[in-house]
């Protein structure tokens, strides 16, 4: 068996024919409507329910009013989970993960093709997949690069991957995972999220004091202990069930390949 | 204010989503874009676009005399008032 390797934000990890990613999760924050805190998140976890909209006013107030009005549910739940770990002015590159991105204003522009309307120029440039991140930027008045995934199956996964890609260049990422509800008549076809939600962490490459990650693949000894009900475990939920402290580790599925998200006890 | 002023305000609140703003906020003379009530070219266009579907009123994207319409409210009324004359 051959031994392989991966480098990753500056760790070596060698194990025969598994693959171990590493990377160190600074700071996280989830919003979900009136969801926000970490408090929030683990009384939601002791007892799931539909999380109250809209997303809390507070979190909006420092962004500029003219740039509010554009922000829709989604834009107002990445402001609500990025902005608490970010100090203003500090420049991080983004990756913003999202399946979907704003569903419901992609159909209504195609309801106005299909009428042969005229589409609103506002509500084509915020339906581009990478409208939220575009927003964000000029709300921070950031312009470190930003990208914008859409992935169907794992998605908080993959958006980590990407983000751990990136601290190959950078010290720093903020990784955003966020979608809504798919509305009809899509929610015949797919099965979406049960609510809006967008979650937020900073991936370093060299803060010690942060805490670590591992990604492994092909994990036979697989372990599922979350206690969301079924309606509400999907993986971003998971994932913050996860980065809540409620689950030591969580499974995610990509092409064939299980996954296993788990901190890293060692260090 | 003239009928036509509420109007177009109330035209401009609705489709640029201005919640935050009255009808009494918005100065019939002062400037829409940047400085005023600082709009930007997204709302430009999405003006233009309000203006052909309720005013059947085409404008050049790009020409001097449109810039000069869209300078406040007074302007935009009188484009209204001179389009409904032909």
């Amino acid at each position: 068996m051959r031994a392989c390797c991966v480098f990753v934000g500056g760790l070596y990890e060698q194990r025969i024919d598994v693959t171990v990613v590493k990377f160190q999760l600074e700071a996280w924050s989830a919003i979900a409507g009136e969801v926000n805190t970490e408090g929030d998140w683990h009384r939601w976890l002791a007892n799931p329910l539909l999380p109250e909209e809209p997303v809390a006013k507070a979190v909006l107030k420092k962004a500029p009013a003219m740039l509010r009005r554009r922000f829709g549910v989604l834009g107002k739940s990445v402001m609500g989970a990025v902005l608490p770990i970010i100090e203003d002015g500090e420049a991080v590159p983004g990756v913003f993960a999202s399946r979907h991105g704003d569903l419901k204003l992609t159909l209504s522009l195609l309801k106005d093709i299909g009428l042969d309307q005229p589409l609103s120029p506002t509500g084509f440039g915020l339906a581009v997949h990478n409208a939220v991140a575009g927003l964000l930027s000029i709300a921070r008045r950031d312009t470190s690069e930003v990208t914008a995934i859409s992935a169907s199956e794992g998605l908080v996964l993959q958006a980590l991957f990407e983000a751990i890609g990136q601290l190959q260049v950078s010290e720093k990422v903020l990784c955003v995972i966020y979608d809504a509800p798919v509305p009809e008549p899509y929610s015949n076809y797919v099965a979406g999220d049960p609510f809006p939600y967008a979650i937020a962490v900073i991936l370093s490459r060299t803060n010690d004091d942060a805490q670590g990650y591992r990604l492994i693949p092909r994990s036979a000894d697989a372990l599922s202990n979350s206690a969301l009900p079924e309606q509400f475990a999907t993986e971003p939920l998971r994932f913050i069930e996860l980065l809540a402290g409620n689950t030591t580790a969580m499974e995610s599925e990509l092409n064939g390949v299980s996954w296993r998200i788990e901190k890293d006890t060692d260090v | 204010m003239s009928e036509l002023h509420v109007e177009l305000k109330q035209m401009i609140i609705d489709v640029l989503d201005l919640e935050d703003i009255e009808i009494d906020e918005i100065i019939d003379d002062e400037p829409l874009f940047v400085e005023g009530l600082g709009l930007d070219s997204i709302d430009a266009l999405e003006i233009g676009l309000a203006l052909q579907k309720n005013y059947d009123i085409q404008l050049k994207s790009d020409s001097e005399e449109t810039k000069e319409h869209f300078s406040s409210i007074n302007s935009l009324v009188e484009l209204v008032k001179t389009h409904r004359e032909k």
